[in-house]
């Protein structure tokens, strides 16, 4: 099913991509944490008061604030763009140049290559997250320790960040099986994340725009509903349904295709 | 059954691209050229043979498996060049050849540091910088290190410098006594005139012939061009009993046509004829080709 030895090949050639990206997730996680003590709060609450912006600093808590900033924009369309390079170069990418040969000329099936890239993209993302979270949580227990902090909360939000990325790499995925150029593939697998996020974002912004939100996927990512208490569970089993799914047609369609090697 | 067997096999591209209604067979053991030019379907075929493409119609059966159902299997015997080569990221030629051998199950490297040496390839050079030659050396390398039954190259010369064209030809040959079938495409007649057993043509898709390259290089019909000193001599030789193929008035030039089984009266005959010269033409599988080819289009 999987193939131990092209894991490690795709490992050696991906793992410095996946570095980079979680160093600055988790440095840019940690700053945030830092920075958002009761003063500063209230001072940007402040500043932006009356402006289009405090919809979307939103509201006056630590949590409130890192969901508007970090779960909002920064610690998602960092993952998208590693998902976005990532998903190309572990199919599309090797199909275009025609290095996939060198796998497909051995006795390696089809669904062994897919299962296998999918599954490294798949534990990179979790890998990612579960480390921001683990060095989010230090950070708050150490510099936020006179703050009232739910942690179920904080951690319902990490979890919910992955299922999102989940999803996304999915998408991303998807379309890296479903097309022979690097061109198509990132068309589509880029294209498509970038514009759900874009399109999340500019709702949250603008109440005149808030119906765009409901055509992004990402607004199955409702911040808001974890930190007021509301039930998000079927969103977020709805993001993991979509991410097997399109793992799942994923594999299909690059059984059956045509590959140009 | 055949061991290498392709029935009706169509892939239609549109605009005349892919091939059609494509019948082979390939018994074991033969080398099996495979001649066309660029975009007749030599390409496509192979990835047909590979399992890379799924056919509209037809099939490929190797071995009794079916190309495209049973390919991961089939890999487990068959060694592959690529028509064109990009190789996967690894730093070192020897650290490619190193993975290639880990996803083949391959642990002893002895026939492929034979391949290595043969080809006098220095495998330790970057990968990405090696020269089109050094990267398809590295690539025969590849393909043939696990000593498969059956090599499927697509034009694996490109790129070699003629010593190591004639190199290359040399471990082909080793492979032939072993009894490895081998099917080899190229656009250049000469190339598989002299390695391959039996000869296809390919032109639009279409198969053209099929050829054993012995009936070629063993036909025992043979021309020879004759050119006579004095005019009165050639004119006196038109008049016996030979089949003149061509005459040039000109030169007091013929061309015969004459089987092996006559060469002695022919002979005899000319010694009464002071001559210039005396010449075989040589029959080669291109001239037999185009014959074929010709004799279609004037009958389209």
């Amino acid at each position: 099913m999987l193939s131990k030895a092209i894991f490690k090949q795709t490992l050696k050639s991906n793992i410095k991509l996946w570095l980079i990206f979680t160093v600055i997730m988790t440095v840019l996680h940690v700053l945030l944490i830092v920075v958002f003590n009761p003063s500063t709060i209230s001072d940007m609450s402040g500043l932006v008061k009356d402006t289009p912006l405090a919809s979307l600093l939103g509201e006056a808590t630590f949590l409130g604030m890192l969901s508007n900033t970090f779960y909002g924009i920064h610690g998602i369309l960092l993952p998208i763009v590693f998902i976005i390079m990532t998903a190309n170069s572990l199919i599309a990418s090797q199909v275009d140049r025609g290095s996939m040969a060198y796998l497909l000329s051995t006795p390696t099936k089809r669904s062994t290559v897919v299962l296998t890239q999918a599954t490294y993209l798949i534990t990179s993302l979790l890998l990612m997250i579960l480390i921001v979270t683990v060095a989010g949580f230090i950070s708050i227990q150490t510099f936020q320790g006179d703050t009232q902090i739910s942690l179920s909360n904080y951690f319902a939000l990490n979890i919910g960040l992955f299922l999102l990325m989940f999803a996304t790499s999915g998408i991303s995925f998807f379309f890296s099986c479903v097309f022979n150029l690097t061109k198509n593939s990132l068309a589509w697998g880029a294209g498509l994340p970038m514009a759900f996020f874009l399109l999340k974002l500019m709702g949250d912004v603008d109440s005149s725009l808030e119906k765009l939100k409901y055509i992004s996927m990402n607004s199955l990512f409702n911040t808001d509903a974890v930190l007021h208490g509301e039930n998000y569970t079927i969103q977020y089993v709805a993001l993991a349904v979509v991410g097997i799914i399109l793992y799942m047609l994923s594999l299909r369609v690059f059984k059956q295709k045509d590959l140009p090697l | 059954m055949s061991y290498i067997e392709i029935k009706n096999l169509t892939k239609d591209y549109g605009h005349g691209k892919g091939v059609f209604n494509l019948d082979l067979t390939i018994e074991k053991g033969e080398v099996f050229g495979f001649v066309g030019t660029n975009g007749a379907g030599k390409t496509t075929t192979i990835r047909h043979m590979m399992g890379f493409l799924k056919p509209q119609s037809g099939s490929v059966t190797i071995n009794g498996k079916n190309g495209w159902t049973d390919s991961a299997q089939l890999k487990r015997m068959i060694g592959y060049i690529p028509g064109e080569i990009a190789f996967p990221d690894a730093p070192t030629g020897t650290e490619f050849l190193r993975r290639q051998a880990e996803l083949l199950g391959l642990t002893d490297m002895t026939y492929a540091e034979k391949v290595i040496n043969q080809l006098q390839l220095d495998p330790t050079a970057n990968l990405k910088r090696m020269s089109k030659g050094m990267k398809q050396k590295t690539a025969i390398v590849a393909a043939f290190m696990a000593d498969p039954d059956i090599l499927i190259l697509d034009e694996p010369t490109t790129g070699l410098d003629p010593l190591m064209r004639a190199q290359f030809v040399d471990i082909l040959n080793e492979q032939k006594n072993k009894g490895t079938t081998i099917f080899m495409s190229s656009h250049m007649f000469e190339e598989v005139e002299h390695t391959c057993d039996k000869v296809a043509l390919i032109k639009g898709g279409k198969l053209i012939a099929v050829k054993r390259t012995s009936e070629v290089k063993h036909n025992e019909n043979k021309e020879y061009k004759i050119e006579f000193l004095a005019r009165e001599d050639y004119l006196r030789f038109l008049s016996e009993a030979f089949t003149i193929l061509t005459r040039r008035d000109e030169q007091n030039q013929v061309i015969i046509g004459i089987n092996d089984a006559d060469i002695n009266p022919l002979f005899r005959t000319l010694k009464g004829y002071p001559i210039k010269f005396i010449k075989e033409i040589k029959y080669t599988l291109e001239d037999y080709f185009k014959g074929i080819y010709e004799e279609d289009k004037a009958h389209a």
